[in-house]
């Protein structure tokens, strides 16, 4: 579906913005005036994400909507998650390909960033957002936000955990989004922060809120620059690690 | 612009194991360029591992289609189709260079071609002009000796992946007399020289141990049971 509208400053770059750090794919359009459009595909529990096949589509319908061509976008902004590996890869690759051909700038956004100033925009009275996406295997990724940027770093942890990144900042108003505060409801009510309903947007990664803060980041200054930000190292890394450590002698 | 003249130009890249590859051809298979970075990372692991594999195609795509393209005296502005491959292969490695080449398509409005794997093996000997010397060491995936042949012709695969034997009629297919039940060929040589504790890529060291040794200390099964034109090579390891 393509959504309406939604203005934000004007002047700057025109900006296509993509985001594959969870199951959707998000799509956005800005242009020099500031308007964005968006369009998004968010697969039903069991679908498989549509990534590799949507990304490109979606972008093209906002192009055609808007009455523009490939040409005018002057910069490609990329959610580089953390999230899901597979995902990442194929929003990284799509993002530094479309770069390469159009000889435009990249810019990488932190996804669980843009989950949360999507929330700080929509919700005034909130001073701090927890963004949380699904790491599987029982894990989440999060980080927190408060008006004035990061409060705490990006991390991959147990939701059980996830009192201690919100303790180091505890004060405020405080909103849970993403879709891992949505897969582990009891351990953010056990925090005591509120969350928003299931089926809040604020709860899925918006390519908009990729574009918006795309427009002020510094450009990379050649694509290899921009790379997933996996936050864990390989399994057969880290067995090959742990039998090392195994090996090694007791000091 | 090309500065080879304005024979339009196509785009490969092909990211299907461990090497991440792309080439220039023109509309006669000339080969322009073929540039193969093998990944070495895998050496410690005795073997590929996908999520690695994945990682280092992402780092270093548009690195080698953009050296693809200035060995070839090419620029985009030249190109009128991309291509990839499509499978078979390892999936998250295959998606690298899919996303990739359906990218630098779609920004130019060019058309995309997805290419099966087995067919880009065939297709190898379609092509002429391949005669430098070959950057970034061995791998599976250059065939090109006294081509271009033209079909009808036999074409073995005997690959890392794949063991294949194919009745070639056309440019855009072929038909297969038998193939590996089992391991492909260059998997039972690099499983071979593991676990004679040989260094990983294991096959090109077994090779070079087997130019001295003696060929009738050991009596090695032949799958004389296999039915028709099939392989097996599983009993030789
Ligand atoms: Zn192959």
């Amino acid at each position: 579906m393509i959504g309406g509208a939604n203005p934000v400053a004007g002047g700057g770059p025109v900006v296509l913005g993509l985001d594959t750090a969870t199951a959707s794919s998000a799509v956005a359009l800005r242009l020099a005036d500031g308007s964005t459009t968006q369009a998004r595909d968010d697969p039903r529990p069991g679908e498989h994400p549509g990534h590799a096949t949507r990304l490109l589509e979606m972008a093209h319908e906002l192009l055609d909507e808007a009455g523009r061509s490939w040409s005018v976008i002057e910069r490609i902004a990329v959610g580089v998650g953390p999230g899901t590996f597979t995902g990442l890869r194929v929003g990284v690759a799509t993002a530094r390909g479309l770069a390469q051909s159009l000889s435009a700038e990249l810019v990488g956004v932190s996804s669980l960033q843009a989950l949360a100033s999507a929330a700080l925009a929509t919700e005034p009275s909130v001073d701090s957002v927890l963004a949380v996406i699904d790491a599987r295997r029982g894990e989440v990724f999060a980080a927190t936000y408060g008006r004035s940027g990061e409060t705490a770093p990006a991390r991959a942890l147990a939701p059980e955990g996830l009192s201690t990144i919100i303790g180091e900042v505890r004060s405020g108003r405080w909103l849970a989004v993403g879709d891992g505060a949505l897969r582990y409801p009891a351990a953010i009510e056990a925090l005591g922060v509120p969350a928003p309903p299931a089926d809040s947007p604020l709860h899925l990664v918006s390519a908009a809120a990729i574009c918006a803060l795309g427009v002020h980041a510094t450009p990379a200054s050649g694509l290899e620059e921009i790379v997933p930000d996996y936050r864990r190292r390989p399994d057969a890394e880290l067995a090959l690690a742990a039998a090392g450590a195994r090996r090694a002698p007791r000091s | 612009m090309g500065g080879r003249g304005s024979s339009p130009l196509i785009l490969a890249l092909e990211s299907s194991c461990d090497d991440t590859c792309a080439a220039v051809i023109d509309a006669d298979g000339l080969m322009r360029s073929n540039v193969i970075s093998s990944q070495r990372a895998h050496e410690r692991f005795g073997g590929v591992v996908p999520e690695i594999a994945s990682r280092h195609h992402l780092e270093i795509a548009n690195a080698v289609v953009a050296r693809a393209l200035s060995e070839a005296d090419a620029t985009l502005d030249d190109v009128e189709l991309v291509a990839a491959t499509q499978g078979p292969g390892l999936v998250g490695a295959l998606l690298v260079g899919l996303s990739t080449a359906k990218a630098l398509a779609a920004a130019r409005e060019l058309p995309f071609a997805a290419v099966d794997h087995l067919q880009g093996h065939v297709a190898a000997n379609f092509l002429h002009g391949y005669d430098e010397e070959r950057p970034g060491g061995q791998t599976d995936d250059v065939a090109v000796a006294d081509g271009p042949f033209e079909p009808p012709f036999l074409c073995l695969i005997a690959s890392g992946g794949h063991t294949l034997l194919a009745h070639v009629t056309a440019h855009d297919g072929f038909e297969v007399l038998g193939r590996t039940l089992d391991d492909a060929a260059g998997e039972a040589f690099d499983k071979g020289a593991r676990l004679l504790g040989l260094p990983y890529p294991g096959g090109p060291a077994l090779s070079q141990l087997a130019r001295t040794g003696d060929p009738a200390a050991f009596a090695f099964p032949t799958a004389v049971r296999v039915p028709g034109l099939d392989f097996s090579f599983a009993g030789l390891k």
